[in-house]
C-alpha cells in the first residue's frame, strides 16, 4: 500500500517537475511547481515527518509560492511566452540530462547503502528538545545563525525593493 | 498503517469532484458563442490589456510574510519543548525574538508595512 | 553557556553586536546625523579588528559545530581586515551616492553580516554550519550587487549573483547529502575516519567542490564573475573578489586536506586540469579587456589558478604558502581595487584609455596602482613575487614540474597585461587625463594599509614564519 502511494506522489512530483520545467508561460511554472511541492509533503507524511510536512506545507507551498508569484506579477511583459530553443540544442540538452541522470542513478543504486539506526524521533517536541540543545548534538547555533540570515534577507528585500523609486515613477507617468 | 483511508479518502474525493462536474457538464444548458470566451471585468469588457504590473509593495509584504512564517516555524517546537528545558530556553529564544523584532521595527521604519 | 563560550565565540559575538548597533541606528536615526553612520561604522569595525588580534584559545563548542584555533582565528582576522579596507575604500562612494538615498547603514550591515557568514564558514564544524554560512555570507552579497538598483547594470549583476550561487549552493548541498547518505553523519570530526573511496563519495567530492568552485571562479564556473564584478558596485566587486574568494579557498583547503584526504590521489588530478584551464582562460580573457573591472576580475580568476597550484600538494607546506599567498592577494588586488574605485567615485571613468597620463596628474595613485598590479604580477622585490615563488615551491616539491611550468607560462602572459596598464598610467600621455584630485581621509588610510600590507609581506619575513608555524596544526 505505502508503495503505491510512494508511487502516485514520486509521479505527480516529475511530472509536474517537468511541466514547470517546459511550461512556456512562467505563472503557470509557478502553479506546477506548487503542485510538486505538496507531493513533497506527501513524501514527508509517508515517512512520519509530519511537523517537516506541515513546515514544508505552509513555508514552501504556502510562503514561498505566494512570493513567487507575487514576483512574477511584478514582470513588465508578464504575457511574454518564454522562448522556444533550437531543435538541435534541444537534443544536446535533453543528450546532456539523461546522460548525467544515469551516472547519477547508476551511482546511487550500486551503493550498499547501510541503514543506521533508529533516529531520536520526529515528535515536535523531540525537535525543539535539539533545537534548543547546545550540547552534544543540538542545534542551538543554527537556529541563532537562522535568525541573522533572516534579518539579513529582510534587510536586503526591503533596500532593494524600496530602491525603485525611479523606476515606479516612470510607470505612474505611463 | 492507516493509508487505506488515506487512499479511500483520495479516491472518494477524486470522484466526488469529477462526479459533480461531469454531471453539472451533463445536465446544463450549453452555449458557445467568442463573446462568451472574451475576458471581461466588472461584466464589461476590459480597458487595454488584462496583465498589469503589480505593485512592489505586494512583494514586500509576501517576502516579511515568509520571513516571520519562517520565524513562527522554528518557535513552535521551541513553545512544545520549552516545559522540559526551562529557563534557558527562554534566554535563547529571547535572542532569536530580539534580532527578528529589530528586523520588523526597521521594516516599519523604512515603511515597508505602509501601503502607498 | 558559560564565559568560556562567549569567549571562544567573541569575534563572532562582536561583528553581530556591531550589525545590530548599526540596526539600532538606522531605526532611531533622523535626515540629520544620518551621515554620521560611516564613521560610527569604520571606528565599530576597526575596534573589532584590532581586538581581534588576541589571542584566542582553541576550542569546540555546541558539540562540535563551532570549532576555533590558531590557524581558523588567524584567518579570520586576515579577513577582518580585509574588510576594513574595503569599508574604507568605500566610505566616500557611501557618503555621494547612498546617504542621500537613505541607504547607506544597510550597506554595512549587509556586508558586516555577510563576513558574519564567512567567520562562520570558516569556523564550522559540521556541514549545517557550513552551509548556513555560505548562505549567509552570500544572500546579503546578492543585494549588495544590486545595490545601485537604479543601474541596469548593477541590478543584472544582483541576479546573475543570486541565480549562479544558488545554483551552486544546491549542487554543494546535494554533495553534501550525498555524503552523509554514505556515512551518516554531518560532522567533520566524524567523517574523518568515516570516507571511503567508492563512487558515491567521489560523485559527492566532485558535486562539493563544483558548489565551492563557483566561489572561488574556477574556470568551469566562473562565467558569473566577469559581468558581476563590472555591474556591482567596485567596493562589493573587490569584496566578491578577494575576501569571499579567500574564505572559500580556506575552508576548501580544510576540508580536502583532513575530511577528503582518503580520496587525494582523485582530487589532486582534478586540481591539476582545473588550475592549467582556470590559469589560462583567466589570463587570456584579462589580454583583451579594457574595462577595469572586467580586467580585475579576470585577473582574479587567473589568480585563482595559482592558489590550486599550493592546495595540490596537500601539505603543511602548501597550507603555509596558500595562506600566505590568499594574504598578499588581499593586499594588492585591494589596492588596484581602491585606486579603481577612488578614480569611478571621483570622475565616474572605469576604462583603461581613461587611465592615460594618469601619473602625470596623479602620481601617488599611480604609484599606488602599479605597486598593486606589481605584486599581483609577481615582479621581483614586491610581495606577490614570494607568493608565487613560494607556491611554486610547494608544487615543485612534489614533483608537478610540468604544472610549474605552465604556471611560469602565465606569469608572464600576465606579467604582459599588467605592464599594458602601468605603460598607459605612466608612458601615455592623453588629451583628457583625469584631473588631479585628492582623496578622503577614509580613502588615503585605505590605500596606505594596502601599501604597507604588499611592503611588510615582501620585506619581513617573520610573518611567512608565524604562518608556516600555524599551519602544521591543521590536523
Amino acid at each position: 500500500m505505502e508503495r503505491i502511494l510512494f508511487y502516485i506522489l514520486a509521479l505527480i512530483m516529475i511530472g509536474f517537475a517537468l511541466a514547470s520545467v517546459m511550461s512556456r508561460r512562467m505563472l503557470r511554472s509557478v502553479i506546477y511547481l506548487l503542485f510538486v511541492l505538496c507531493a513533497v509533503a506527501g513524501v514527508y507524511f509517508m515517512m512520519d515527518y509530519n511537523f517537516l510536512a506541515a513546515i514544508q506545507l505552509t513555508i514552501y507551498a504556502g510562503g514561498i509560492i505566494v512570493l513567487i508569484i507575487f514576483s512574477v506579477l511584478l514582470v513588465h511583459h508578464i504575457e511574454m511566452r518564454m522562448e522556444i530553443a533550437r531543435p538541435t540544442r534541444q537534443l544536446l540538452t535533453a543528450l546532456a540530462c539523461s546522460l548525467g541522470l544515469a551516472a547519477f542513478l547508476s551511482v546511487i543504486y550500486t551503493y550498499d547503502f547501510q541503514v543506521s539506526g533508529p533516529g531520536p524521533g520526529t515528535e515536535v517536541s523531540v525537535i525543539g528538545a535539539k533545537l534548543l540543545d547546545y550540547g552534544e548534538g543540538g542545534f542551538i547555533l543554527p537556529f541563532e545563525v537562522i535568525s541573522v540570515l533572516l534579518l539579513a534577507a529582510m534587510v536586503g528585500a526591503i533596500v532593494i525593493a524600496k530602491g525603485t523609486k525611479l523606476s515606479e515613477n516612470k510607470n505612474e507617468v505611463k | 498503517m492507516g493509508s487505506e483511508a488515506i487512499i479511500v479518502f483520495f479516491l472518494a474525493g477524486v470522484v466526488l469532484v469529477t462526479g459533480a462536474n461531469f454531471l453539472s457538464n451533463l445536465i446544463s444548458p450549453k452555449s458557445d458563442s467568442d463573446a462568451k470566451r472574451a475576458p471581461y471585468e466588472s461584466g464589461m469588457t476590459t480597458i487595454g490589456p488584462t496583465w498589469v504590473q503589480f505593485k512592489v509593495g505586494y512583494y514586500l509584504f509576501a517576502i516579511l510574510f515568509l520571513v516571520f512564517d519562517v520565524e513562527i516555524a522554528f518557535l513552535v517546537p521551541w513553545a512544545v519543548a520549552y516545559k522540559g528545558i526551562g529557563a534557558i530556553a527562554f534566554v535563547e529564544v529571547l535572542i532569536f525574538l530580539f534580532i527578528l523584532g529589530l528586523g520588523l521595527l526597521y521594516a516599519w521604519k523604512k515603511g515597508a508595512l505602509k501601503w502607498k | 553557556m558559560d564565559m568560556e563560550t562567549l569567549l571562544l565565540l567573541r569575534q563572532e559575538v562582536s561583528l553581530l553586536l556591531i550589525a545590530l548597533v548599526l540596526l539600532l541606528f538606522e531605526i532611531f536615526a533622523n535626515d540629520r546625523n544620518r551621515a554620521g553612520v560611516v564613521s560610527l561604522a569604520i571606528v565599530l569595525f576597526g575596534l573589532h579588528t584590532a581586538l581581534g588580534f588576541m589571542d584566542m584559545k582553541e576550542g569546540e563548542l555546541f558539540g562540535g559545530m563551532f570549532r576555533t584555533n590558531a590557524l581558523i582565528h588567524m584567518f579570520k582576522n586576515i579577513l577582518n581586515l580585509g574588510v576594513l579596507i574595503v569599508l574604507l575604500q568605500s566610505a566616500e562612494w557611501v557618503k555621494k551616492e547612498l546617504i542621500p538615498q537613505n541607504r547607506g547603514t544597510e550597506f554595512f550591515i549587509l556586508m558586516l553580516s555577510s563576513l558574519l557568514g564567512l567567520q562562520f564558514l570558516i569556523s564550522s564544524g559540521d556541514f549545517l554550519m557550513f552551509y548556513l554560512g555560505l548562505e549567509l555570507s552570500t544572500l546579503p552579497l546578492a543585494a549588495l550587487a544590486a545595490f545601485e538598483i537604479y543601474r541596469m547594470r548593477s541590478s543584472e549583476a544582483g541576479i546573475k549573483l543570486i541565480l549562479s550561487s544558488a545554483l551552486a549552493s544546491g549542487i554543494t548541498l546535494f554533495g553534501i547529502s550525498l555524503l552523509y547518505a554514505s556515512s551518516g553523519s554531518i560532522y567533520y570530526a566524524e567523517l574523518q575516519g568515516a570516507i571511503s573511496e567508492n563512487p558515491l563519495t567521489v560523485l559527492a567530492m566532485i558535486l562539493f567542490f563544483a558548489g565551492l568552485g563557483f566561489k572561488i571562479s574556477l574556470v568551469p564556473f566562473h562565467f558569473w564573475t566577469a559581468d558581476v564584478y563590472e555591474g556591482a558596485p567596485i567596493g562589493i566587486a573587490s569584496y566578491l573578489s578577494v575576501i569571499s574568494k579567500g574564505a572559500a579557498i580556506f575552508i576548501l583547503m580544510i576540508l580536502f586536506f583532513t575530511v577528503l584526504k582518503p580520496l587525494m590521489h582523485l582530487w589532486e588530478n582534478l586540481f591539476y586540469l582545473l588550475s592549467v584551464l582556470t590559469m589560462f582562460l583567466g589570463n587570456l580573457f584579462a589580454l583583451r579587456q579594457q574595462n577595469m573591472k572586467r580586467f580585475l576580475a579576470f585577473s582574479s580568476i587567473a589568480q585563482a589558478g595559482f592558489i590550486l597550484l599550493g592546495l595540490i600538494t596537500g601539505t603543511t607546506l602548501g597550507v603555509a604558502t596558500v595562506i600566505y599567498f590568499i594574504l598578499i592577494y588581499i593586499f594588492s588586488n585591494l589596492a588596484a581595487f581602491g585606486v579603481v574605485q577612488a578614480i569611478s567615485t571621483e570622475t565616474g571613468k572605469e576604462q583603461l584609455q581613461d587611465y592615460e597620463g594618469l601619473y602625470r596628474t596623479n602620481p601617488k595613485l599611480s604609484l599606488v596602482m602599479m605597486l598593486g598590479l606589481f605584486s599581483l604580477a609577481g615582479i621581483p622585490p614586491v610581495a606577490g613575487f614570494f607568493g608565487k615563488f613560494f607556491l611554486f615551491t610547494a608544487a615543485a616539491s612534489k614533483g608537478y614540474y610540468f604544472l610549474v611550468f605552465l604556471a611560469v607560462v602565465n606569469v608572464t602572459i600576465s606579467l604582459y597585461y599588467y605592464l599594458l596598464v602601468v605603460r598607459a598610467m605612466f608612458l601615455r600621455k592623453s588629451e583628457h587625463p583625469i584631473p588631479y584630485f585628492t582623496n578622503t581621509v577614509y580613502m588615503r588610510i585605505g590605500l596606505v594599509i594596502t601599501v604597507i600590507g604588499i611592503l611588510a609581506l615582501g620585506l619581513y619575513s617573520p610573518i611567512y614564519d608565524y604562518i608556516y608555524a600555524l599551519s602544521s596544526t591543521l590536523n
